[in-house]
């Protein structure tokens, strides 16, 4: 049995679309869930596309993940920061420490640092720095918050350490929670000059995962035997953690968001075929088969779907965009590379909730249906 | 024409038909044919025996109404001839062919084929036009062609409200659409439930009008009516009571007018 094409007026979509608009109400809360599932799908994958990208640029903020020292009292070698910086990959942020105790003007003892305050200042861009020094001027310090404390004067800052005196001009202060409150820093060819110490420590800052920080720490150890190379454990099992649990808690989100969608699918496509039972029963009499009628449903639900999945990418994507600018401070993207999935999500969810309405059509019994009430 | 003077054409019709030059005898040319017909409905611990053991024939051009009190079995019966039911037991035979040994999807096709559905309801579909209902029937037939739907529409003299929703029709109008639609693939059977249940007088004349000019185009008609006076049109009277024909007279000569366009 052959169906030719359709000529004139009627047609299988101009059907459908009379009967969706028909049914407003109904069309309408079918055509909102379904928008609901691939705008969260859409949001999610979006986010999901670019959240390793995302969450390790923001765990940079959180500064060093790799300490190299040298040995026990042994400054390090002159060209130690750049061996170190060629192995660790030009993306990798790295900064040398030099430290020393000297007094100050009320004669309490203080840990001054040495070192190049451009540097740091990209990697431990978490520090609260009120005002940083200019890179040229030899002679700015950084106080730390609790270090201020025991300076007489912050505005000439004067230092002695064995003997040897040394004037600086406080610009700015540093608070961190941390030790580098009770520090001072400065820039580290003045404390070189001025103390004679050379830098011992190397912070670096390795992005990517916990594999990428392990291989990057074997190679260092292989290259530098002589010196101490460590991780910042907290922050690299704190990383992956963290990016797991984001993982898992999507994919959570998707499965019950889709889950509940299905159910209130399933919910608008059973009224809408029960309420139009008679109908159905109607196109049977006229000679409908059971196939037509089970194809003009589905096809029903698939619109349904497919404009859900058009209007969801729209707002999916802007609510990943909003999303990635409030917490990222990055705007993601609309990824195209979403849509299949989302489609796919969207599609299987119609097709679940047509399962039960196909079987009220196929049960469906146009003599009962049909005759006189 | 009033329907008693329309009566009288038919009978009149009827005697011109009166002899048969094929000689054929009556089950031969019976379009359709019934045979221990028992249709019973299980539901609620008991069996329902709507219909029970009819057997009769009606030929091909007859008008036969069926009558009957409520709960009779007349819908039933009709929603059997039409293919949308089957019998419980005992043979069923429309065109010749036995509907029982038929599957699901060649009864669909033979529904589309042979017969036309005139419901008291008129079971139009609310977001079509008039136009497009009568086009529905077609799209389930065949194709859809809008200049025969509409010369349908006409015939019913519905040609000024093609475009209207059944919302914006009478009741008289709408089942006149439905006549529209059971004749726009021309089926040799035409089923009516009753035709003019939820008409006015005025209504039921023309649709008896209608029906009138069917006949005489050679349409085999099978009407459930409670109205005498409709019941009165028809060349013979099947009469159901708790589901038992208790008279089916073979009345009048056979009608041997052909349709114009048989396919039978
Ligand atoms: N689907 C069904 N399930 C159970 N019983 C049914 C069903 N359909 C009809 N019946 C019963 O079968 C009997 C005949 O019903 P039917 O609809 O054929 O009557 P009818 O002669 O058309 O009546 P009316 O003039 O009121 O339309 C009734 O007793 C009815 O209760
Ligand atoms: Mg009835």
């Amino acid at each position: 049995m052959t169906k030719p094409g359709l000529s004139g007026k009627l047609s299988l979509f101009g059907m459908l679309r009379r009967s969706l608009i028909h049914r407003r109400a109904r069309s309408i809360s079918a055509l909102i869930a379904m928008t609901v599932s691939a705008g969260v799908a859409t949001a999610l994958l979006t986010l999901y596309a670019d959240l390793d990208a995302k969450l390790h640029k923001e765990f940079r903020s959180f500064g060093a993940n790799i300490v190299i020292t040298a040995p026990a009292s042994a400054p390090l070698r002159p060209d130690a920061l750049a061996r170190v910086q060629d192995i660790a990959g030009k993306d990798a942020l790295a900064a040398q420490f030099a430290y020393a105790v000297a007094t100050t003007d009320t004669g309490t003892p203080v840990v001054v640092a040495g070192t190049d305050f451009a540097a740091v200042k990209r990697l431990d861009s978490w520090w609260q720095v009120d005002s940083w020094p200019e890179p040229s001027t030899a002679d700015a310090a950084l106080l730390g918050q609790r270090a201020a404390q025991f300076v007489g004067n912050e505005k000439a800052v004067a230092l002695n350490f064995a003997g040897h005196l040394i004037t600086l001009h406080g610009v700015g202060r540093i608070k961190t929670g941390g030790e580098e409150d009770s520090r001072i820093y400065m820039p580290l060819a003045a404390f070189t000059a001025w103390t004679g110490v050379g830098p011992s420590v190397i912070e670096l800052q390795m992005p990517g995962g916990a594999a990428t920080v392990e291989a990057t720490m074997a190679r260092l150890r292989q290259t530098l035997p002589e010196m101490q190379v460590q991780p910042v454990r907290q922050l690299v099992e704190g990383e992956s953690k963290i990016v797991d649990r984001t993982h898992a808690l999507m994919y959570g989100a998707v499965l019950l968001i889709a889950l509940t969608v299905a159910v209130s699918v399933l919910a608008t496509l059973s009224a809408s075929v029960l309420e139009r039972r008679r109908d159905f029963a109607l196109m049977k009499a006229l000679g409908g088969s059971q196939m037509q009628l089970m194809g003009m449903f589905l096809l029903e639900a698939l619109t349904l779907a497919l404009a859900g999945v058009a209007a969801g990418f729209v707002v999916g994507s802007a609510a990943a965009w909003a999303i990635s600018e409030g917490n990222f401070h990055t705007a993601a993207l609309p990824h195209l590379s979403v849509l299949p999935l989302v489609f796919l999500l969207n599609v299987t969810i119609a097709a679940m909730a047509a399962l039960f309405p196909a079987r009220v059509l196929r049960g469906l019994q146009p003599a009962a249906l049909l005759k006189g009430e | 024409m009033s329907v008693s003077e329309a009566k009288v054409v038919t009978g009149q019709l009827a005697n011109l038909s009166g002899n048969d030059p094929s000689g054929n005898t009556r089950d031969d040319c019976a379009v359709i044919s019934l045979k221990h017909v028992t249709r019973e409905y299980a539901g609620h611990g008991s069996v329902v025996r709507a219909l029970e053991d009819a057997t009769f024939s009606i030929v091909a051009g007859e008008w036969v109404a069926i009558t009957g009190p409520s709960g009779s079995g007349k819908s039933t019966l009709v929603n059997m001839i039409g293919c949308l039911d089957r019998p419980t037991s005992g043979e069923l035979k429309i065109d010749n062919i036995n509907t029982a040994a038929m599957t699901a999807t060649e009864l669909d096709r033979f529904r589309a084929d042979k017969i036309g559905f005139i419901f008291q309801q008129f079971h139009l579909i609310p977001y079509l036009s008039a136009l497009e209902n009568v086009m529905l029937a077609q799209y389930f037939h065949s194709m859809t062609d809008e200049t025969e739907a509409k010369t349908a529409l006409q015939r019913v003299g519905l040609g000024d409200r093609i475009s209207h929703l059944p919302s914006e029709l009478s009741g008289g109008e709408q089942q006149r659409v439905c006549i529209a639609r059971a004749l726009i693939n021309n089926p040799p059977i035409l089923l009516a439930d009753e035709p003019t249940g939820n008409l006015d007088a005025a209504n039921q004349k023309i649709v008896a009008e209608l029906l009138q000019d069917l006949h005489r185009n050679g349409h085999t008609i099978v009407m459930v009516t409670h109205d005498p006076e409709m019941a009165g049109l028809a060349q013979r009277r099947i009469a159901l009571s708790h589901g038992k024909v208790f008279c089916h007279p073979v009345g009048g000569p056979m009608v041997t007018l052909r349709r114009a366009t048989d396919r039978l």
